[in-house]
């Protein structure tokens, strides 16, 4: 059996539902449009206080997807005739409304033990096996808050830039729903454990060009609080619900951000951001495709004229903002960004009919057009939020925050500039984001590996140091990444100390670049010879071939084909004579001829004028 | 002091808790709770709605008294004094027996590792603790239905 990945061991030794790596690639590689994930099979609510879940949150997702689509296309073929907001419209509205938009992130926590008593967590064990009194509210029962989980907590809380609270304490948001055993839910309040932080979204974090002109964009945190994770239900229509409570009292975070965002692609990517930065320190595993993260966002407009201020919000010292509505349970980055569109419209629509946005719940689906109601100013929620006497503050000493600030992992804005602007890398931002995300940093270790032994190499001759960053991001990320396509990573198929050799063979002209592939392929596929073994058992050393060996190839060539001679020389189809070089690459043996040499040949034979002229 | 005194001195009570509660016949400009109010109250605590418009005056007219009693409680000049949330030893002695630090956390930092050659990142030990001191009870016996090994509820609301 070959050695597992630190991921498969990983998900066999907690457990977890195995995603394929397509599905995780897929996820992570393109730009803000996340894929789809698998939907868990419960109706998940991360603290949900609204009415039980419609059914159609428990329908397939394909289902879900097939239903939007050809919903979609009914109604292009039946509005095909009615104008639609045309792109001039579209741009004229957004001039005059500004958007602003506040997100709170949901994000389970990485630890051993619940928040309040010491059973352990789990995802996807069997129901009701993790479960202590506390957890079930049984009568009697106590609360026990389990110093561990503020580790994740406070790494979370320092990687986002807030002030850690010396005290803070633990409050009671009540409201009745069967996932919650006690009938409240214990949050903080009025306390939090961190204020005041702030992350700053760069250009490499956006989409190719989606990043807004002024540079970076720094965005607010107001708090983050540490509060109780609810119980699965699974849903068993008409109106059965079977309860899991292995999931209450999980610890959570819950990151509030300050409504200082404009744009529906800045929330998109601080979202996404977020999720990668929590990675980054270890304090949340699972991501938003396995549930593990949730975010809720609030979206108002206002008139950019900065009149109609009779009626205008505040929030944290950020004034002059319309009413807000809540859209709650965004599950994608995707759903993240659609759904805050398809808000920003439906509230502009409504204020320019002269209507007025109601402060109202709203729920989102996959593929839908608009927001769905779900619950009114009448059906508000009154938490009567108290102060919980059964839990002591918490204090939080200040050589374990120093502690964990000093060994927290370099953020991932340090390592890409490292990656872009050290001389021994040069990636661009876009390749460096990716390493940085893919296959949990392991893909990123390899590549230092790998260069690390190409500078070892080539310590001596500058001139081919500068491009050896370069080249190895190219073939671990583009070469090695379509050889793995769905497989899992692995940094053993081709040793790094391998895929350096082949490099560096390609760098000092020693084999062609379709012989190192042909090379990375085999070694790929589980040929246990050294590479310098194989290039000399098959014999794939570039021997340069002299001028004349050029000469006679192409003559006889030329000789050949004389009426293809005749096109490119009489009709000026200069460019054919690229098909004369693949010709002559394809009659000689593997990797001897190589194309630069043999067009200027060819053109000197046919008296063409040399390549870069044309 | 005799005896007698004594007994004269504690034979009429000096405070009732009655000055607390309002008079037997309401001033008129005593405030009013309405039925809807008092419907919204016992709905957000889970709490039956009154059956008959007798309980429902008896519920009103006991909310009153209890909204009375809170009213002179709250005329107490609290200037400058912390609710009290709970009653717990805040000596700075107990306060620093309550620090978590990392002496605290020493054993759940440990394990963790750091790993990656270059890239380092640190991983907490994924192996399941063994909590079955805690687990180990019969979770599903108090359960009025079940299915398997989940609890079963009825929602009362029909589904849209």
């Amino acid at each position: 059996m070959l050695v597992s990945t630190c991921r498969t061991a990983l998900a066999v030794l907690s457990r977890r539902p195995y995603i394929c790596q397509s599905c995780l690639q897929r996820a992570r590689q393109l730009p803000l449009t996340s894929a789809v994930r698998p939907k868990p099979t419960s109706a998940r609510a991360l603290q949900s206080d609204t009415k039980p879940p419609p059914p159609n949150d428990d329908t397939p997702f394909r289902k879900l997807l097939k239903d939007a689509a050809k919903k979609k296309r009914k109604e292009d073929r039946a509005s095909s005739g009615s104008p639609k907001v045309s792109h001039c419209d579209r741009d004229a509205r957004l001039s005059k409304w500004e958007l602003t938009v506040g997100i709170e992130i949901h994000a389970e926590l990485n630890t051993a033990r619940k928040l309040f008593s010491q059973a352990a967590t789990s995802v996807n064990e069997e129901p009701n096996s993790h479960v202590a009194l506390f957890d079930v509210a049984f009568p009697g029962s106590q609360p026990h808050f389990q110093g561990e989980t503020l580790i994740p907590a406070l790494r979370a809380a320092l990687a986002l830039n807030c002030d850690i609270q010396y005290k803070s304490s633990f409050d009671r948001k009540h409201y009745f729903y069967q996932d919650q055993p006690a009938g409240y839910q214990i949050t903080q309040y009025y306390e939090p454990f961190a204020r005041d932080g702030s992350i700053t979204l760069y250009p490499h974090d956006f989409p190719a060009g989606a990043s807004p002109a002024n540079g970076p964009v720094t965005i607010g945190i107001k708090q983050v609080q540490m509060e109780q994770d609810t119980a699965k239900t699974v849903h068993q229509p008409p109106s059965t619900h079977l309860l899991d409570f292995n999931r209450v009292s999980h610890p959570l975070i819950e990151i509030i951000t300050l409504p200082q965002i404009h744009h529906p692609t800045t929330a998109a990517v601080c979202v996404r951001k977020i999720q990668s930065l929590l990675k980054a320190v270890n304090s949340v595993t699972a991501g938003m495709e396995m549930g593990g993260l949730r975010a809720d966002v609030n979206v108002s407009v206002r008139e950019r004229s900065g009149q109609s201020t009779e009626q205008s919000q505040s929030y944290h010292g950020v004034t002059g903002l319309g009413q807000r509505t809540e859209i709650k349970n965004l599950a994608s980055v995707k759903a993240v960004e659609d759904a805050i569109i398809a808000e920003r419209d439906r509230q502009i629509e409504l204020l320019e009919n002269g209507g007025v946005v109601e402060g109202e719940t709203r729920g989102w689906t996959l593929g839908s057009k608009t927001t769905r109601r779900l619950r009114g100013k009448e059906g508000e929620i009154d938490y009567r939020y108290m102060p919980d006497p059964d839990i002591a503050p918490v204090i939080v000493g200040r050589d374990l925050v120093d502690h964990l600030r000093d060994t927290l992992p370099i953020l991932s804005d340090d390592r890409v500039s490292t990656l872009v602007d050290d001389k021994d890398y040069k990636l661009t931002s876009k390749d460096a984001s990716t390493l940085l995300s893919l296959d949990d940093g392991e893909r990123l270790d390899y590549y230092y590996d790998v260069v690390k032994h190409l500078q070892t190499a080539f310590a001596d001759q500058p001139a081919i140091l500068a491009r050896t960053g370069k080249a190895a991001g190219n073939w671990v990320l583009m070469e090695l990444g379509s050889l793995l396509k769905t497989e899992d990573w692995s940094e053993t198929r081709v040793p790094s100390d391998q895929l350096a050799s082949i490099i560096a063979h390609v760098l000092r002209k020693q084999i062609t670049g379709r012989t190192a592939k042909l090379l990375l392929s085999t070694k790929f596929k589980g040929d246990a010879r050294a590479v310098e073994q194989i290039i000399a058992d098959e014999d794939m050393l570039l021997r340069p071939l002299s001028r004349q060996e050029y000469l006679d190839l192409a003559q006889s060539l030329l000789e050949e084909k004389a009426d293809m001679v005749k096109v490119i020389v009489e009709k000026q189809q200069h460019k054919k004579v690229k098909w004369f070089v693949g010709q002559m690459m394809a009659r000689s043996a593997e990797g001897t001829v190589e194309p630069g040499p043999a067009e200027a040949v060819l053109r000197e034979l046919l008296h063409l004028p040399p390549a870069d002229e044309q | 002091m005799s005896t007698s005194d004594l007994e004269e001195l504690l034979a009429e009570p000096t405070w009732s808790v009655e000055s607390l509660l309002p008079p037997k016949t309401p001033a008129a400009d005593a405030p009013s709770i309405s039925t809807n109010q008092l419907h919204h109250l016992l709905r957000l605590s889970a709490l039956p709605l009154p059956k008959t418009a007798e309980e429902e005056k008896q519920m009103l007219d006991t909310l009153s008294a209890q909204l009375h009693f809170v009213g002179e409680i709250q005329q107490v000049d609290t200037a400058g004094v912390k609710p009290l949330r709970a009653i717990r030893d805040e000596t700075e002695t107990a306060e620093l027996e309550q620090t978590i630090t990392l002496d605290t956390l020493k054993e759940a930092i440990a394990k963790e590792k750091v790993i990656g050659k270059h890239y380092k990142r640190i991983q907490r030990d994924a192996t399941p603790v063994d909590a079955r001191d805690v687990e180990n009870w019969d979770v599903l016996g108090s359960a009025q239905r079940r299915v398997g090994r989940y609890f079963v509820v009825e929602s009362e609301r029909p589904q849209e």
